[in-house]
């Protein structure tokens, strides 16, 4: 009798372990998505679509087509459960303040929601090119050559950057350093069109690596 | 005058007007998208981006006595290569690589607009 005691209990452990182990298939969380109506904001099939200013500024919410090659995806786990507003602005606006309310999700929906977000990637970045670090040229660049810091809350010591693009602050946990690079080099395959100018023309390859690291690492 | 002929000019000169309209709209537009987060809507130098601690005030293009101290050439260098190719602060963008030769033209006659003045010859 004792025996049976401890196997059940043994096996109901080892049920339970495996349950919460188990990934969500991609499938799954695109269900969630869909029936949470994201797709409303946010479309998650590439390539980018915006040919106009028209284009863009119909969209209620970032393409997240790229998400899996541009988040974190703990990071993105638990906004989708607590999502505290990113932009200062509300998205496409340089009048209005970004009044947040983003809709959140329960902690199993949150999970295999991640999942489908974090299976769409992008071709067009490499994995393993940029380590955050802290370098001189790319903060002299990000902070005084450049405008970067005009647009971009950072976490700068006086000035703290400017409102109109979304904040880097936090970035270590939220970016993928490697999206960083590519965005900043080839800026018109994720977003043909945004308010943010083309770089990738006017900074060198290095020059692009070395801010790309220095933005990773903002805390 | 035939029927005929009216009803054409007619046509084409509302299509010419339309034409003319459509351009003025998209220009406000780019100005509104591109420009208007650190210049401000009417151009006055107020973006959102304009925040206390700003290390520079960008420029009031409805300032008549400044811009008519630049020349329209003088304008689309910096709205195309950025600030420091004026020595301006490199807070302004080079946009060459965003915006299109048309698009920057059309920018510098809307400040023009904006200032409702002319610049400096050259």
């Amino acid at each position: 009798m004792r025996f049976a005691i401890i196997v059940s209990f043994g096996l109901a452990v080892t049920a339970l372990l495996v349950a919460t182990t188990v990934s969500a298939d991609p499938a799954t969380g695109e269900g969630v998505f869909n029936a949470s109506n994201c797709a409303d904001c946010h479309y998650t099939q590439g390539p980018a679509r915006e040919k106009t200013i028209s284009d863009q500024l119909a969209k209620q919410g970032p393409e997240l087509w790229y998400a899996g090659s541009k988040f974190q995806q703990p990071w993105l786990e638990q906004w989708l459960q607590d999502p505290q507003p990113i932009r200062i602005m509300k998205y496409n606006s340089v009048m209005e303040k970004n009044p947040g309310g983003h809709p959140k999700l329960a902690a199993d929906d949150a999970t295999s929601v991640t999942e489908f977000l974090m299976s769409l990637t992008s071709g067009d970045v490499e994995a393993g090119v940029i380590k955050p670090k802290k370098n001189p040229k790319g903060k002299l660049i990000f902070v005084k050559k450049m405008p970067c810091s005009g647009c971009h809350q950072f976490p700068g010591k006086k000035f703290k950057g400017g409102n109109s693009g979304p904040p880097l602050v936090g970035a270590s946990a939220r970016l993928n350093p490697d999206w960083i690079y590519a965005y900043l080099k080839n800026t018109d395959t994720f977003k043909p069109v945004r308010m943010m100018p083309n770089f990738g023309e006017i900074l060198s390859d290095k020059d692009m690596k070395s801010v790309a690291a220095f933005v990773a690492t903002f805390k | 005058m035939s029927k005929p002929i009216i009803v054409t000019a007619t046509l084409l000169l509302t299509g010419l007007l339309g034409t003319v309209t459509a351009r003025a709209d998209e220009v406000e537009q780019v100005f509104g998208f591109y420009c208007a987060q650190c210049h401000g809507t009417e151009g006055k130098g107020d973006g959102p981006n304009v925040t206390d601690d700003f290390p520079v005030d960008p420029r009031n293009f409805t300032k008549a006595e400044e811009m008519e101290k630049l020349s329209d050439a003088d304008i689309k260098n910096v709205i195309l290569q950025g600030g420091p190719v004026a020595s301006k602060s490199p807070m302004m963008p080079p946009w060459g690589k965003t915006l299109s030769e048309a698009q920057v033209d059309a920018l510098v006659k809307h400040l023009r607009k904006l200032c409702n003045c002319e610049g400096k010859e050259g």
